[in-house]
């Protein structure tokens, strides 16, 4: 009856060094209160705890009906544009985009370009403010057709159904470069429903954006005084060529300090952030491991027409077809991101794990990739295509993870990254 | 259930409890003395320069003469001594004195009948009643005891409000027959007499915590069914201790000894030179190139020819993190246990649980790897590595604390590290040819990132 779990529970700094999952004895005899034999009722023994059971008082069972009655009357409610807030957006195919001419809320403080007396918003934008029921999105009226009916009055066309913004929104970019995924618009609505702001990432369309080499200045005099001074005064043989070959990198001898042995152990060569970052791999317009989103958290002083950098950069990454990156592409993705090293102040565990750059990959595992797939077919307008299956597996079958990748150092001789001395 | 059936019931349980806390804080101060040093090599500092205070340097003065006198060494006086094991692809050292030695100064290697501190002989005497000092294995199950009892406890606890909420429930009701029927395996009266529950005998045989004297719950004496409960209370096995008894008087020779790993026992050979190796059928010590390339060989399954050895054989990229975190000044351990490749402490076990979980990743960027297009196909496939798979090991490093580093090794081509037949292999200029990079990679979390 191993407490695996509590185990864990140990908080770092106890004395008592690792929580070991293995060395537990097996005890069967637990199996004693069952009824091999005979008998039909052979009740299986309870083992380990469970949060909610079942123990048949009524005054568990009306609190669960009590709980399900809340759920179902929330969901229950008829949800409608409100009539004050209602507004009209007309779909342009060319562009895929929507535009607003009268804009009404907050939300254009975030989103959406303003060009031409209207406001353009972007595919993901568009979609989001239709299912949150803020927008009402119209097909536009072809020229020819006159078919004017009942349902098409003062703006022309016909209302958009969600089916249809999804079939039209998605991944129907005419424009050279990147197109909105599912994934991609998995994610932004995720976080704009949690309340952050999010714009798409400068470098949307370029497929290899200019990246920042500057970068902060390398510590060279303290360097030197470390290694050069440091062995003059406090002694320590450097290592001659036979031991570096055959070894031992240590040659038996007298040592003033741990520092020196560290530094002749120090052989493997490793990632120096401060050197100018750059790009390791062609430039690959199929490329994932691209920044798809910039994310401000809900509270930062946002201002659309000169925004602060931002608190977040995202790669969106479908899980199904991209595998975790090599080294090549993750430096790729991570030199686009500015240098941030970690403040001085910070003790050395927190400065090494803040690292020196970061990004935030979305990891979106849809389920049906195959449907996915078909999307790509060029649909017209007006033919809504039977996408009910692929709007049902985003709200099932969606399962995001994010992880922050960090670029980091883990010396802990020094804080300052000594670099080999073994020409 | 670890429970120690032959030991001797002398001190209640919360005595001995109250002697171990006083006991943690003298304790620690001991574990800072017995492992002082991070490296099984001693330093002798200069004493400190003050500039007021020109007695300082005569002191230095005096330490560097004497130095020049009476010469120290770092290392000690005869190197330790392992003899490979190729069967369980480890090194055994059997001298009482490098095992501490190893153990203590660096965390080096494992026992081989112990978690991982040797520690089997002090467990085997305080089993036998000669010793009273705890072993981490102990305390482990002294912990595990403390927390089941405290989950029996619990459990009654809330067994004893659902019984009183049923029975005012029936009260209500005002019918005794309702509650047998919606109870069941809670009723009382009948269930005792069923012939799966087990007579009041069975219950305290079957479960070895019924104490005589412990204090034994109504509901169970009611003829409740103990066993339905999850959980039950535990033994704490006290011991009364006989000091001063001579080991060899009871003929308890330690049968453990202490397995290097073949990182560790290469890192100590060739990076600190501590250490020689004997193949099990000889008696000279291997050389630093040909353990080397014994350990390449050793580290696929079946054993490989010398000459298929790969750039990036799995020890070779293994030893290089190894030697790579161990020179910034980490103490390195396996970190099989959680599903990676090292765990990283930052002064060693005994001190604190390990900070990172090391895990290595491959990475084939070099030109060499993409000049055609067999090579790249079984390059790619090397590199692949789903989500799916990397969701398990984060699971696992989240679930117990630790920050997941993923350390990607750029392996050079071959030709970069092979050497032509008769040449003496250059260790150190292989080592070179390998690039570390570190990255964090952690859970983010939306709702907790706000601010």
């Amino acid at each position: 009856m191993a407490d695996i779990d509590e185990d864990t529970m140990e908080l770092p700094g106890a004395v008592n060094g690792d929580i070991d999952l293995s060395d537990e004895t097996q005890d069967f005899r637990f199996l004693n209160v069952l009824n091999f034999t005979g008998g039909t009722d052979v009740k299986i023994p309870k083992r380990g705890e469970k949060d909610f059971e079942p123990h048949k008082t009524s005054l568990q069972s009306s609190t669960l009906a009590a709980s399900r009655e809340a759920m179902h009357n929330a969901l229950s409610t008829p949800r409608v544009h409100k009539p004050k807030a209602h507004q009209i957006a007309v779909y342009d195919p060319h562009s895929n985009m929507a535009h607003i001419e009268h804009t009404k809320g907050s939300y254009t403080a975030s989103m959406g370009i303003h060009k031409a007396g209207k406001l353009w918003l972007l595919p993901e934008e568009a979609l989001h403010l239709l299912e949150r029921g803020d927008l009402d999105v119209r097909w536009t009226v072809h020229e020819d057709t006159h078919e004017v009916n009942d349902r098409t009055h003062e703006s022309g066309g016909i209302p958009m159904s969600l089916q249809g913004a999804y079939a039209a929104f998605i991944g129907m970019e005419r424009a050279e470069g990147r197109r909105l995924t599912l994934e991609m618009y998995t994610v932004y609505s995720a976080l704009k429903r949690g309340g952050y702001t999010v714009m798409r990432s400068e470098d949307w369309s370029d497929t290899r954006p200019p990246i920042d080499t500057s970068c902060a200045p390398k510590n060279g005099t303290s360097f030197l005084l470390n290694t050069w001074l440091g062995r003059l005064f406090f002694g320590s043989s450097p290592v001659p060529s036979e031991g570096y070959a055959v070894g031992p990198l240590v040659r038996p001898g007298l040592y003033r300090s741990y520092k020196d042995i560290y530094r002749l152990l120090n052989i493997v060569s490793t990632h120096n952030p401060t050197a100018p970052p750059s790009f390791s791999l062609p430039s690959d317009i199929e490329n994932p491991f691209r920044l798809t989103y910039n994310v401000w958290k809900p509270n930062s002083n946002f201002k659309k027409r000169a925004p602060p950098p931002p608190d977040f950069r995202i790669c969106v990454i479908d899980a199904r077809n991209t595998p975790v990156p090599t080294l090549s592409q993750l430096n790729d993705l991570i030199v686009t991101t500015p240098y941030d090293p970690p403040q001085k102040d910070k003790s050395l565990e927190q400065s090494m794990k803040h690292g020196h750059r970061n990004v935030v990959l979305a990891v979106v595992d849809q389920v049906n990739g195959a449907e996915r797939e078909a999307e790509d077919v060029d649909v017209d307008e007006d033919d809504e295509p039977p996408l009910l299956s692929v709007y049902i597996a985003r709200r099932y079958g969606e399962l995001r993870c994010n992880f922050r990748v960090t670029g980091i150092n883990l010396n802990r001789v020094t804080p300052i990254n000594l670099g080999p001395i073994h020409k | 259930m670890a429970m120690d059936n032959d030991t001797v019931h002398l001190k209640p349980n919360h005595l001995a409890s109250v002697h171990q806390s006083r006991n943690t804080k003298h304790s620690k101060r001991r574990l800072h003395e017995i492992y002082e040093l991070p490296l099984p090599v001693v330093c002798h500092p200069l004493p400190a320069l003050i500039p007021h205070n020109p007695l300082s340097i005569l002191r230095i003065a005096y330490v560097v003469v004497s130095g020049l006198i009476w010469p120290q060494s770092s290392h000690p006086s005869a190197l330790f001594r392992g003899s490979l094991s190729t069967i369980t692809q480890s090194v055994h050292i059997t001298d009482a004195k490098a095992i501490r030695a190893l153990w203590e100064k660096g965390f080096f290697g494992k026992g081989s009948l112990s978690r991982s501190d040797p520690s089997w002989l002090a467990r085997e005497k305080r089993r036998l009643g000669l010793m009273a000092a705890q072993t981490s294995e102990d305390n482990t199950r002294a912990r595990r005891v403390e927390r089941r009892q405290m989950k029996y406890e619990r459990a009654l606890k809330e067994r004893e409000a659902i019984e009183e909420q049923l029975r005012e429930e029936a009260k209500k009701d005002g019918s005794l027959s309702s509650v047998v029927d919606t109870t069941g395996n809670f009723a009382c009266v009948e269930t005792a007499t069923h012939e799966n529950v087990p007579s009041e005998e069975d219950i305290s045989t079957s479960s070895p915590g019924k104490q005589p004297g412990q204090h034994v719950p109504k509901i169970a004496m009611n003829g409740h069914d103990i066993s339905e409960l999850p959980f039950e209370p535990p033994v704490r096995g006290t011991v009364m201790v006989p000091e001063d008894i001579d080991d060899e008087e009871l003929g308890l020779a330690n049968e453990e000894h202490l397995q290097l790993s073949l990182e560790e026992t290469f890192f100590l050979v060739f990076g600190l030179g501590i250490l020689e190796v004997f193949p099990e059928d000889k008696s000279d010590p291997l050389t630093a190139p040909e353990l080397f390339d014994l350990c390449r060989s050793l580290s696929y399954y079946p054993a490989a020819s010398a000459t298929l050895l790969a750039p990036d054989d799995p020890f070779l990229v293994k030893y290089i993190v190894y030697h790579h975190f161990r020179s910034l000044g980490w103490v390195v351990r396996h970190g099989n246990k959680f599903s990676v490749d090292f765990l990283l402490y930052n002064r060693g076990p005994v001190f604190s649980h390990a900070e990172f979980a090391i895990m290595i990743l491959p990475s084939y960027s070099h030109p060499h790897w993409r000049s055609t297009v067999e090579l790249t196909a079984k390059v790619d496939e090397k590199e692949r590595r789903d989500w799916w798979w990397f969701h398990c090991i984060n699971r696992v490093q989240a679930h117990v604390r630790k920050t997941l580093v993923l350390v990607y090794v750029d392996i050079p081509p071959p030709s970069a590290i092979n050497i032509a037949p008769g040449e003496t292999r250059n260790i150190g200029s292989v080592l070179k040819q390998y690039r570390v990079r570190e990255f964090v990679l952690r859970r983010w979390l939306m709702n907790r990132s706000r601010d």
